[in-house]
């Protein structure tokens, strides 16, 4: 069960590095293709990003979820920093404000702060109950702007 | 390339084209592990779900709000996209390569939306749109929305 002492939490800020070959395998994983070549190539290519109005490859709408996973020490600290069983973690709803596009070399930094901690009875099991865990992160790159704001709603079932 | 969509030609109630996945499969998973760095072992390691009542592993949440994205960005260019939100509303098994007629279907995703809203604000021209995405026996996996500001 998840500890509700942790409401309001701050977790240690970390700043990712955004790489040019990250963003073309995570690409590559959500449009289930074998090679860079078949992906839209805004994801993979600056000249073919240019032509379509970026000022350079950018990352796709759900890259982000790559900061907390790869630079942040993965899914595991957070999971047993905030109580929650592994195995009963569900997602519940995830969410994206897009502030500013991300590049490749850009640094960004990511703070993540606990918002809401609450329970709801299930409905089909009358005194269980479902408990909900909502985190919200800022990412800022490396000159200050606000890039996105995500917002993350964990539930153990 | 995204085709240019212009805020006059869109109206509430206009369909996003609907877009379909490839069957999912184990091996989709593990790339999509290995991209992201989400090594939960709920999606790779059935002796793992096994101690959960579970009897397979499933897809990852963010996997199929991967997929649904670019449902959107195949209809709008990235660059106008301002919001995206996704609540998760069931599981996503894979498909499982020994019985693909009967588990084919469960795996195939095919995401669908609808105009909701039209306004201006801010001196930008907005919409939001309503998407959902389910599987080929029309179990829904996802339901959202996204806001893209037009030219």
């Amino acid at each position: 069960m998840a500890d509700k002492s942790k409401l309001g939490t701050e977790f240690p800020a970390f700043t990712y590095e955004v790489e040019k070959g990250k963003i073309a395998e995570f690409v590559m994983a959500i449009s289930q293709k074998e090679s860079k070549d078949q992906i839209d190539q805004i994801y993979a290519s600056k000249d073919a990003a240019k032509k379509e109005g970026y000022d350079d490859i950018v990352i796709s709408p759900t890259f982000q979820t790559c900061f907390a996973l790869w630079g942040g020490g993965g899914l595991m600290p957070m999971i047993t920093g905030l109580g929650i069983n592994l195995g009963r973690l569900l997602h519940g709803e995830e969410e994206y404000e897009y502030l500013k596009p991300i590049h490749p070399g850009d640094a960004i930094t990511c703070k993540t702060k606990v918002v809401d901690m609450y329970e709801k009875e299930k409905k089909n099991k009358p005194g269980k109950f479902m408990e909900f865990t909502v985190l919200e992160t800022e990412m800022t790159n490396q000159k200050g702007e606000v890039v996105i704001r995500s917002r993350s709603t964990l539930v153990e079932r | 390339m995204t085709k240019e969509v212009y805020y006059k030609d869109v109206n509430v109630g206009t369909e996003m084209p609907s877009f379909t996945s490839d069957p999912i499969n184990r091996t989709h998973l593990v790339r999509y592990a290995g991209a992201s760095g989400d090594f939960n072992p709920l999606h790779h390691d059935n002796t793992f779900t096994a101690l959960f009542g579970l009897p397979n592993v499933i897809a990852h949440g963010m996997l199929i709000m991967g997929i649904t994205g670019r449902a959107i960005t195949n209809w709008i260019p990235q660059k106008h996209l301002k919001k995206y939100k996704v609540r998760f509303s069931g599981m996503t098994d894979p498909m499982d390569l020994n019985d693909a007629e009967n588990t084919t279907k469960r795996a195939t995703l095919t995401v669908k939306g609808k105009v909701a809203k039209k306004w201006e604000e801010g001196g930008e021209k907005l919409i939001e749109c309503e998407i959902e995405t389910a599987d080929a026996n029309g179990n829904v996996k996802i339901t959202g929305t996204f806001v893209a500001a037009l030219p």
